[in-house]
């Protein structure tokens, strides 16, 4: 299955990016990225039914609930440093093609 | 902790109660992170684009078990669409062999024979519309029978269709 790349979901994975080791909440993202819960759960679904994303529960002391953490796999590192590098080319390509134009 | 918020907690409560199992995971981490969020319309607001976020994943997945009960094997809802495909294409091209018939053969006629005057001659008319396509429909069904079943079951039923008017035609006509 294809993974839709949506503008949103290169949002999320420049989050990612910008601290690829550690481990991040639904919420920290949904702030860094300024994404909805409804548009932000969705894509870090895809991306852990594709396994670009691992989640893992916290763990805390006895009482307190769990949250839910997410960080890229190797493959999601891969996938997202890829497409960063893909992205930066075009918007060089069409810095160049507009300066080239005018 | 203020009635809005008990709202956005409850509500991520019954979506959990609702979901599908591997949802509930999703949804369980939606509700966690209820806790850190200041404001309570903002968390209201997380609640509800959470239930949209989490609806969203178990609409597809339950459609598909629906129908995958429906249809005993899953694999089926892809053949069904694949022979709907076929007939659908039969018919298209029995119409299409029809027209050519009908219309083409006729001003062939008319343009090869002119001393003829085919458009007059009723038998003509028949052989155009009826004798012909319906062999050219036997043929290619018998020919595609067994590669391409239902585009044949296509070509079948449009040529059981031409045959009814024809004697529906007659029959009010003379």
């Amino acid at each position: 299955m294809k993974l839709r790349l949506s503008p949103q979901t290169l949002e999320v994975l420049e989050a990612f990016l910008q601290s690829p080791k550690d481990w991040k909440y639904g919420y920290d993202i949904s702030r860094n990225t300024g994404l909805k819960s409804g548009t932000l759960y969705p894509i870090l679904m895809r991306l852990a039914e594709r396994r670009l994303l691992e989640t893992s529960w916290e763990t805390v002391e006895a009482g307190k609930p769990p949250r839910h953490l997410y960080r890229l796999t190797a493959d999601g590192l891969r996938f997202a440093r890829e497409h960063r590098l893909s992205r930066a080319t075009g918007r060089v390509a069409r810095a160049a093609l507009s300066g080239v134009k005018s | 902790m203020s009635t809005v918020r008990r709202l956005a907690s409850k509500l991520l409560r019954i979506v959990i109660r609702h979901s599908s199992d591997e949802s509930q995971d999703w949804a369980n981490a939606m509700l966690r992170e209820l806790d850190f969020i200041e404001s309570d319309w903002a968390a209201l607001l997380w609640a509800l684009g959470s239930t949209t976020a989490i609806f969203r994943h178990c609409l597809p997945r339950g459609l598909k078990t629906w129908f995958g009960k429906l249809f005993v094997q899953q694999g089926e809802l892809k053949n069904i669409g694949k022979q709907a495909a076929g007939v659908v294409s039969g018919a298209v091209i029995a119409v299409g062999v029809l027209a050519v018939s009908a219309f083409g053969l006729v001003r062939l006629s008319l343009f090869l024979f002119p001393t003829w005057d085919v458009g007059r001659v009723p038998w003509a008319q028949w052989l155009a519309v009826i004798a012909i396509p319906e062999t050219i429909f036997i043929v290619a069904a018998l020919a595609l029978r067994r590669k391409r079943r239902s585009m044949a079951a296509g070509i079948v039923l449009s040529a059981i269709v031409l045959f009814a008017h024809f004697i529906v035609h007659v029959a009010t006509h003379g």
